[in-house]
């Protein structure tokens, strides 16, 4: 049995070689993050284990085990939405929303890294989520309301 | 007012966290998985597929090969030539041979390389031009010559058109196959209940899924439902018809137990690409800068199987002239087949292709000639009232403006951009920069149709059932917009339902950026008809006749009186009030001449782009975009200028990266990471977007979803020849053919 904590709730789950991925969809029925390219390349199953972003489809289950992993089903908190996702709701930052998930995560481990990135710093680290849709545009702007930089 | 207004995406709290149901999170009750077993060679004869070392494998539940299908057992939206699977011959690498339905899609895998084919080669031909060679081999016997659409344009005269040009230009421009690529991968799953089959797909065509699969298992149409959940993504590689056939046929075999195929993005690149073409132009101009006259002639790659091309081809036909006054034109498009992957819809259909080639040979004329690509193109833009190459009259058509305002947009940008921000060690001299631009003009669906229900419950919410598919568009958002604006209610008691073929009325398809002008138009006529309705039953009670009666602000108003719209249901008892609306075309061309009636109305961009040219490595670098197009009345400003970036940026896609590489029929980079797609570092450092209305903002509502793309690359292509004045003619615009043609220009 792997323990796996996500989202502040412990799970023991039969992982075998499973992914992350795997089980946090098929087994925890989480399905915010998506299999887009299963190569780790589009970031659309980006999820946080101890705050850093990383590919759940690259990611065995098992070397999660007891660390903390964040989806985006875990980020808001009390019934209001983080402001990552408010940020991307006020700036119509996505189409279809595959990739949104990935986004809003990968945002969040931004800002814990560096609370006041400019655009250039927000593109770099955001290029490894992919959009098709093409909303990068105001993916950057709603990034940029939450740096530091900007107030 | 609703219409006008940028309001969020109605479910944007589920799109931010993650509880948009996907059709990849369907989980049913006995629900198997499913695995297609695919063809390794190219063109063989199937000599044998052998299945039953598989059959006994554990959890495997069904299995499906040619065996098991009738000798009807193909499809196709317009020719019937594709298997549900392969039966006697294989035509592509990665063409279905057998599908597999067992407890787990780990059990289906290990079942699948269990089953052994066995094939007799066949020699195979990969390129639309080496098709047509008399030696060639034949892919369908009923089209001996691998041609299996050939739409025709005659108008005027073409020669005499040549005789009094100044100068002929003829140019050969190519464009690669590529992938829509849409993060969610195509997948359906099915169901049946005696004769009677479910299936959820994530087809942007559901009506054109149910006709397909009722003519296959020849039943009833409306013994097919089909549910399309919200897409991830679309782009024309989810129109038509594409794993639903399978999946059906595989789920006939399981007595009764759902099954789900989700594809794998290997899987996609063998599932539907965009049209590989070749287009020549010869075009005539005159010494004063005027058209006599052009000729095309475009070999559109449609792969294995015509799936869709037979209805795309015709329509790259009309996409291919230009917007522009040419007084005879003879175009010949042709839909060939060769040994690949099914070709299809890509967003900006044909188009993409098409003004790739047109809006790159207007600029090498103009350079040639010496005159501004600008004034040239201005000079021979149709306006509103002149006759387009089909023999029809244009109205409402805005090219100079879209053209003039993209240009302005990018030319009166204030300030310089600074170097390029992480590139900039060691650049000093080898970064050149230099401008360009192109317009474009798309015609959309001719013959189709759409229709809405209203329904107006006696709590005020308001039920808007359309099969319109929402694929990241915004198109039920726009589409509850306008049901608000016409019924005269707030948007928030809009319900937007489907679609469900059995629940949602008939619509034709969601694509060709058709939705919010057609669909709109019939949420519109429900609307009224819904008005009318409620005026109707309001009259005895507000003691009035119909003429004194209007429907506004949810009420029913007379001169001095008015009750709610949910107080007119109360009065009669009723629990609920529907209408239908409906909106259609039945526009045609003559198959012969091409003259007639195209489209309702015409898809009219613009863009302008700056970029720079390392002349050291040959990399372009985007460093601003200006996308213009005409929409004749905004919906939803916020979302319609996101359609606009999103066109650009997907256009970066085949511009400059995207290309399928086959070697012997195989695709050598099925993967995100050898087919790149554009990520934020691909995008332009500035992106500004022009959304132009008609006068006074109250004309028809024109689409925009694809209006800013095909511009995307010739405009690039014409700012690298402006900044270092080398010429590229096959997409995509790689590094290396730059850094070519800057080696061959200096000699």
């Amino acid at each position: 049995m792997t323990t796996l904590k996500v989202n502040g709730a412990t799970y023991e789950v039969e992982a075998g070689v499973r992914t992350l991925l795997s089980v946090l969809r098929d087994e925890l029925g989480l399905a915010g993050a998506k299999e887009g390219c299963g190569i780790g390349m589009c970031g659309a199953c980006t999820v946080l284990v101890d705050g850093q972003a990383i590919s759940s489809c690259l990611m065995l289950a098992a070397q999660a085990s007891r660390r903390e992993i964040t989806t985006v089903e875990g980020l808001a908190r009390d019934g209001n939405l983080h402001p990552a996702q408010q940020a991307f709701i006020q700036e119509a930052a996505f189409q279809c929303a595959y990739c949104t998930p990935g986004f809003v995560l990968s945002t969040v481990a931004l800002l814990n890294e560096n609370p006041s990135p400019s655009a250039d710093e927000i593109r770099d680290y955001l290029a490894g989520n992919l959009c098709r849709c093409g909303s990068y545009q105001n993916i950057l702007r709603a990034v940029s309301t939450l740096s530091r930089a900007a107030s | 007012m609703a219409i006008g207004e940028s309001v969020p995406m109605l479910d944007s709290v589920a799109r931010v966290t993650g509880a948009v149901e996907y059709l990849v999170n369907l989980r049913l009750p006995n629900m198997l998985a499913g695995k297609i077993v695919r063809s390794a060679v190219p063109h063989a004869q199937l000599l044998k597929v052998e299945v039953s070392r598989a059959e006994k494998a554990p959890g495997v539940v069904a299995i499906l090969t040619g065996a098991d299908l009738g000798p009807k057992g193909s499809y196709g939206v317009a020719i019937r030539d594709q298997g549900v699977v392969a039966r006697d011959r294989v035509r592509f690498i990665g063409e279905p041979v057998a599908a597999i339905a067992a407890e787990s899609l780990d059990a289906a895998e290990e079942a699948a390389a269990l089953i052994e084919t066995e094939y007799q080669e066949l020699p195979a031909v990969f390129d639309a031009l080496a098709a047509l060679q008399s030696d060639a081999p034949v892919l369908h016997e009923a089209f001996p010559n691998n041609i299996f659409k050939h739409a025709k344009l005659r108008h005027g005269d073409v020669e005499a058109g040549f005789a009094e040009a100044g100068e002929i230009f003829e140019d050969t421009f190519t464009s690669p196959p590529a992938q829509q690529a849409s993060l969610e991968p195509h997948v359906a799953a099915a169901q049946w209940e005696g004769d009677r089959l479910t299936v959820w797909s994530a087809a942007q065509a559901p009506f054109m899924v149910r006709r397909v699969l009722a003519e296959l298992f020849e039943i009833a149409p409306e013994a097919v439902r089909v549910i399309v959940p919200p897409l991830g993504g679309g782009y024309g590689g989810k129109g038509h018809v594409r794993l639903e056939p399978l999946v059906a046929a595989l789920a006939r075999q399981t007595g009764g137990r759902p099954v789900k195929v989700v594809l794998a993005r290997a899987e996609e690149f063998v599932t539907v690409t965009k049209h590989a073409a070749t287009i020549t132009l010869k075009t005539g101009v005159r010494r004063d800068g005027t058209l006599t006259a052009r000729q095309i002639t475009i070999y559109w790659n449609g792969g294995a199987y015509a799936d869709a091309s037979p209805l795309l081809v015709p329509a790259g036909m009309v996409r291919s002239v230009g917007p522009y006054r040419i007084p005879a034109v003879r175009a010949d498009s042709y839909g060939v087949y060769t040994n690949l992957p099914p070709a299809g819809a890509y967003r900006g259909a044909m188009s993409s292709q098409t003004t790739w080639a047109y809006e790159s040979q207007m600029d090498i004329i103009a350079r040639k000639m010496g005159w501004d690509p600008l004034e040239f193109r201005m000079r021979n833009l149709l306006r509103s009232g002149e006759t387009f190459a089909t023999g029809e009259v244009l109205h409402d058509v805005h090219f100079v403006e879209c053209l003039e305002a993209a240009v302005r947009d990018l030319t009166l940008h204030p300030r310089p951009l600074p170097p390029l921000p992480t590139e900039s060690v060691g650049r000093e001299g080898r970064g050149v920069r230099g401008r360009g631009f192109a317009v474009m003009m798309k015609s959309t669906t001719g013959t189709s149709k759409s229709q809405a229900r209203l329904k107006l419950s006696s709590d005020g919410t308001v039920s808007l059932f359309t099969s319109t598919v929402e694929m990241g568009q915004g198109a039920h958002t726009a589409l509850a917009q306008i049901a608000a604006d016409a019924l005269s209610v707030p948007l928030w008691v809009i319900r937007v339902v489907g679609p469900d073929t059995a629940l949602t009325p008939f619509d034709s398809t969601t694509s060709a950026s058709r939705s919010t002008s057609m669909m709109g138009s019939a949420v519109t006529a429900a609307a009224r008809e819904l008005k009318q309705k409620l005026i109707t039953l309001a009259g005895p009670i507000l003691e009035a006749g119909p003429e004194a009666l209007r429907a506004e602000s949810g009420q029913i108003r007379a001169a001095g009186e008015a009750i709610a719209y949910t107080d007119v249901l109360r009065r009669h008892n009723l629990d609920a009030l529907e209408a239908t609306g409906e909106y259609a075309t039945a526009l045609s061309l003559d198959p012969e001449t091409g003259q007639g009636i195209s489209t309702p109305h015409w898809h009219q961009g613009a863009g302008a782009a700056e970029v720079e040219v390392d002349t050291e490595t040959g990399k372009v670098t985007v460093l601003r975009y200006s996308a213009a197009s005409f929409a004749g009345r905004v919906v939803n400003p916020r979302l319609a200028r996101l359609q606009n970036d999103g066109n650009v940026i997907y256009g970066l896609g085949p511009t400059l990266l995207e290309e399928i590489i086959f070697d012997g029929g195989q695709v050598t980079n099925p993967n995100l990471s050898d087919y790149m797609i554009p990520s934020f570092r691909d995008a332009p450092l500035e992106l500004s977007s022009v959304l132009l209305e008609s006068e006074g903002g109250h004309g028809a509502i024109h689409g925009i979803g694809e209006m800013t793309l095909p511009p995307v690359a010739p405009a690039i292509a014409n700012a690298i020849e402006d900044a270092v004045g080398v010429r590229i003619k096959g997409l995509p615009i790689t590094a290396e053919k730059v850094l070519r043609a800057l080696r061959e220009k200096a000699g």
